[in-house]
């Protein structure tokens, strides 16, 4: 009861975290994927690209590029325009302009795994077989599961203009080429020092720096494991060495037409899975009943 | 700042309408479809079916079966488990069992058309291609419910295949409403007998429903204070567009959201139906439904 009569106060004030019910403006853009997906780095590369003079870091990158559910209402009220706001949202129709990075859900299970581990919400000795299957079915993070978080803005916006559709492993291999799409997208313009500028200073080598100054100043990170980095390997491709191949197998199965639609070749054999195989094959494509 | 207060107190209340941000429990069954495709039939339907001794009406419907955009999120909370809620909401990851009703777009955009006037969102000459323009462009967005692609994409794309999502098609439910309720007893995990179904139907019928709206409708929320001369219960027919949409509108809807409308099973009369309206079906090379 006082804990709503202090939310209700809060919201008297705008102090409160709007979420779901941002007023959105026309000209905003999105910087939307499922978590653990090259989220935070895309948003210090966008944040050192557009606003190099305010040096982003781990304690003004929650202003700079910030969340529904982080910052408060009359803070957003208060940001320049055009605001790149970051979310983990699934498909919602008010956002008009959208950056979408999508990542390969075997790195992604590792990712959320370690992640986890950070957070003292596993211990180091869980077994990630035994986190994979709540992975799987959404249970692990509030956002749901990877694939109805990917289907549902590719089923509704994917090929459409106002529409980035970015692979994390393409960010790795060739981050020039893919932040200057980003920066045409936000109609910004882009020399090669601009982009080689903010690039270095979101090199995971960087960004490791700032978190080991700064932990406690980012929501982040604040009160997790500091023996674990929030920025990871920041790497593509370690399941290979990392996942068990039931693991794998078990991504495949539930996941592979999809993961196949985005070019994340599968490694095991059959994958005519019972359930999530479901797209695209059989929800826009297969039979109907 | 009046404004403001008002809306502080209802949250505090709990009287603020529970919509998009209510509260999921485990035990949730959402109906879910676009405004216009047959949700208020299937919510009679299956109060008549799962509350066999309640006489369904408009004045009650609202208490067996709430609709999340017309009931506050106290109202919600209140509500005995296992609760069925009927909304319009795309794609919600939190739904944990979803029945959705998928109408033919060009029959959707016909009814939605008088329900705007009934509404008075738009005045009674506006022209109807304009209005199917406005609409299938996104640019006339009364509510937050996307296009009818992007509502029936999203839960199709997340979705579909699962056994907690049930897919019903209007036309099917008209064809054959007898086979499509044994379905919908199935997906409640209730046992109906023939006679049970059969009363539920009967119970359910256009008619029925429009004697009870004439009756019922200073009592209901979505009808109270809304024009009288325009029914919501519509014609209740598959198909109509045929005789009541222009060709220019139906070239415009299947240009747009064709290639979704072939994998439902949807009859694309107009030449060369673009495919931009899912460019992943295109991608994917389907073609139309099998039978």
């Amino acid at each position: 009861m006082i804990r709503h009569l202090v939310e209700g106060v809060k919201r008297g004030f705008g102090l409160h975290s709007p979420g779901r019910n941002l007023a959105i403006l026309p000209d905003d853009i999105f910087l939307v994927s499922y978590p653990k997906s090259g989220n935070t780095w895309a948003r210090f590369l966008i944040a050192n690209f557009l606003y190099p003079g305010q040096h982003p870091d781990w304690g003004n990158i929650d202003r700079l590029i910030p969340a529904p559910e982080v910052m408060s209402k009359r803070d957003f009220e208060k940001m320049a325009r055009p605001r790149v706001i970051r979310t983990h949202d699934a498909f919602n129709p008010r956002f008009k302009q959208v950056i979408y990075i999508v990542r390969d859900p075997r790195d992604v299970a590792l990712s959320q795994y370690h992640h986890h581990r950070k957070r003292k919400l596993i211990g180091d000795h869980h077994p990630f077989e035994s986190f994979l299957p709540g992975f799987l079915a959404g249970e692990t993070n509030v956002h749901g599961s990877w694939k109805q978080n990917v289907a549902s803005w590719l089923a509704a916006r994917n090929g459409g203009p106002k529409f980035l559709l970015l692979r994390y492993e393409d960010m790795l291999l060739d981050t020039p080429h893919e932040l200057s799409r980003i920066g045409a997208f936000l109609g910004v313009e882009t020399t090669a020092e601009r982009l080689s500028m903010a690039i270095e200073h979101s090199s995971p080598k960087e960004m490791r720096r700032l978190e080991q100054l700064q932990a406690d100043d980012c929501g982040l990170t604040k009160g997790t494991r500091q023996d674990l980095p929030f920025v990871r390997t920041a790497q593509s491709g370690n399941w290979r060495s990392d996942m068990p191949e039931s693991s794998v197998a078990a991504i495949e199965t539930a996941w592979g037409p999809l993961m196949k639609f985005l070019g994340y070749e599968l490694v095991s054999g059959d994958q005519a899975g019972p359930i999530e195989s479901a797209f695209p094959v059989s929800a826009m494509g297969g039979p109907v009943r | 700042m009046i404004y403001g207060i008002k809306r502080i107190t209802r949250y505090l209340l709990g009287t603020d309408i529970a919509g998009r941000s209510l509260a999921v429990y485990p035990d949730d069954t959402f109906i879910v479809s676009y405004p216009r495709s047959g949700n208020t039939w299937t919510r009679f339907l299956v109060a008549n079916l799962l509350y066999p001794r309640e006489t369904v009406s408009f004045a009650n419907i609202e208490r067996l079966i709430p609709d999340a955009e017309a009931v506050s999120s106290r109202y919600l909370k209140r509500i005995q488990g296992p609760r069925i809620i009927k909304t319009h909401q795309y794609f919600d990851h939190r739904y944990p069992k979803v029945l959705y009703i998928v109408r033919d777009p060009r029959d959707v955009l016909v009814s939605y058309y008088h329900f705007s006037r009934k509404f008075r969102h738009i005045a009674d000459d506006f022209p109807l291609e304009k209005y199917v323009h406005l609409i299938v462009t996104g640019a006339l967005e009364a509510t937050n419910w996307g296009t009818w692609a992007e509502n029936v994409g999203t839960w199709l794309a997340a979705r579909h295949g699962r056994s907690t999502f049930l897919l019903l098609r209007y036309e099917d439910m008209m064809a054959d409403t007898h086979a499509e309720l044994a379905k919908v007893a199935d997906f409640f995990g209730v046992g109906a007998s023939p006679e049970q179904v059969q009363r539920a139907i009967d119970n359910s019928s256009a008619d029925r429903l429009r004697e009870l709206e004439k009756k019922e409708s200073s009592e209901w929320v979505a009808t109270r204070n809304r024009r009288d001369d325009i029914p919501f219960v519509g014609t209740a027919v598959a198909g109509g567009w045929k005789n009541k949409l222009p060709p220019e509108s139906v070239a415009e809807i299947e240009s747009a959201w064709g290639s979704i409308m072939a994998r439902l099973g949807y009859e694309l009369v107009t030449q060369r139906a673009g495919h931009t309206g899912s460019p992943l079906v295109a991608a994917a090379g389907f073609g139309k439904r099998q039978e």
